[in-house]
């Protein structure tokens, strides 16, 4: 079971980098062997941005934002509320994408 | 020096009718009438997405029969919003090898017959498949990077405004330019958001179009001093610093060194301007000034035509239009033509002797930097 307070995401045994997973080798250093490790799911949004003309198939306006996790690492997110910059948020991942979580 | 830009054929950008490889061949014929018809003896085609937009792929033979380059060879190159220049790099690359000794390079894309929204999807297929799935375009990671940018430099989101106007300015010198008209900061600020702070005029527009250009080996105005790529993360998220972009300094650090030069050397440059805040990082990136500082050459005139340092004399991707395959190969053709003294009203004076092309492919995940320059340098 996955503890829904974390995030997993990847490091590598060889170069230490930590990164969001991804299929393949550390982007960093080409080594194979790189293990999942758990993340706190809180960060500070860096970026966020209100899209007025989005993609085929996504609403408008489309919202995401640029999310500074723990070890650098970084996601972006779709967001229902465009935060402001500096906020603190809780990410979900949510299948293949991330979501900043609905403040409670 | 062992290769140089013997002619160039740019036709005009915007809404077309023609079919991609129609208006390929019209730039491609407009460059073998530059060299009288001689001998080619190879075809470098780049495009991005001959296929997903301009419902053609298999695009070197019929571009070679088209223009009677049957007994010649070839090959596609492909960089995505830099396909262009890659195709050049490609075409240098032959030529420095002594493979073949003129090549015909040409780059051309047809984007006009689709919705915006389908353009966006199409052109977001070259970012990462995590940035995909949460329908991340061009412009909204664009945005991201903006916003970056104005924070850490503590800038206004006006900051960029006098991209928009200069490059304008400058099309309207440019008879191949899609937008012809300039436009003001009053219009830049009160054009419509796109994905603050990008508003529609710091955007470039969906275009037709292709520039052609014949390189030979030996030696003229327009000789290849330097040609470098880099790479950076296809992730956004990977990256530590999205104010400047990591693979056009490693492009610039690879171009500078092969031609023996520093930016100093310089004397003018077309930049890769899809969205205006790329110019302004370009301009830092390839060493001209230093980081934060780009915003006030464009403001404060330096990057005019007759400022120190003319940047997008022909309008740059905002003013003439981003058809995405050709921007790259006619940023490059402009500089040459600066060079041989044959670009008309746009003509710097005195005509400069070493200027520089930087093109940015994806996110700014492949970039290129070309130098181009006469035999005695500067």
């Amino acid at each position: 079971m996955t503890d829904p307070r974390t995030l997993l995401v990847a490091r590598c045994q060889s170069c230490h980098s930590r990164f969001l997973p991804r299929p393949g080798a550390c982007p960093r250093c080409g080594a194979a062997n790189v293990s999942p490790i758990a993340i706190p799911p809180e960060g500070v949004v860096l970026a966020a941005v209100e899209l007025l003309a989005p993609s085929t198939g996504w609403p408008s306006p489309h919202r995401l934002a640029l999310v500074q996790l723990a070890d650098s690492i970084r996601v972006l997110a779709l967001a229902d509320r465009t935060p402001p910059l500096g906020a603190h948020v809780v990410v979900e991942r949510d299948g293949e994408t991330y979501r900043i979580a609905p403040v409670a | 020096m062992s290769a140089h830009v013997a002619s160039t054929g740019i036709g005009r950008f915007g809404r077309r009718p023609e079919a991609l490889v129609d208006l390929v061949a019209e730039a491609g014929a407009i460059a073998l009438e530059g060299i009288g018809r001689k001998t080619v003896d190879y075809l470098v085609v780049g495009t991005m997405a001959a296929g997903d937009l301009g419902g053609v792929d298999n695009l070197v033979p019929r571009v070679a029969e088209r223009l009677g380059l049957e007994g010649a060879q070839g090959v596609r190159a492909e960089a995505a919003s830099a396909s262009g220049a890659a195709a050049f790099h490609v075409a240098h690359a032959i030529v420095a090898s002594r493979a073949a000794d003129r090549v015909l390079v040409v780059a051309g894309e047809k984007m006009t017959d689709h919705p915006t929204a389908e353009i966006a999807r199409t052109l977001a297929r070259s970012l990462a498949p995590s940035e995909q799935a949460v329908g991340a375009t061009m412009p909204a990671l664009a945005a991201l990077v903006a916003q970056r940018y104005l924070d850490q430099h503590g800038l206004e989101p006006t900051a960029f405004d006098a991209v928009s106007v200069a490059a304008r300015s400058a099309a309207a010198r440019n008879d191949r330019a899609q937008f012809q008209d300039p436009v003001s900061l009053a219009d830049v600020a009160a054009s419509r958001p796109v994905a603050l702070p990008l508003r529609l005029l710091h955007c470039s527009s969906v275009s037709d179009g292709a520039a052609a250009l014949v390189l030979e080996h030996g030696e003229g105005p327009a000789g290849v001093l330097g040609v470098g790529q880099g790479f950076d993360s296809v992730m956004l998220v990977d990256r530590p610093d999205l104010a400047s972009f990591r693979a056009t300094r490693s492009a610039a650090r690879r171009a500078y060194e092969m031609a023996g030069l520093t930016r100093k050397d310089l004397r003018f440059a077309e930049l890769h301007d899809a969205f205006a805040p790329f110019a302004v990082i370009d301009l830092e990136d390839i060493g001209v000034c230093g980081a934060g500082e780009g915003a006030r050459w464009f403001s404060s005139g330096d990057t005019g035509p007759s400022g120190r340092f003319p940047v997008n004399v022909s309008g740059g991707l905002l003013g003439r239009g981003h058809p995405v395959g050709a921007s790259g190969l006619v940023q490059i053709a402009e500089v040459a033509r600066q060079l041989r003294g044959e670009a008309g009203a746009m003509q710097l004076d005195p005509t400069p002797r070493v200027g520089l092309a930087q093109s940015i492919g994806g996110l700014a995940t492949h970039n290129f930097v070309t130098i181009l320059g006469g035999e005695t340098g500067p």
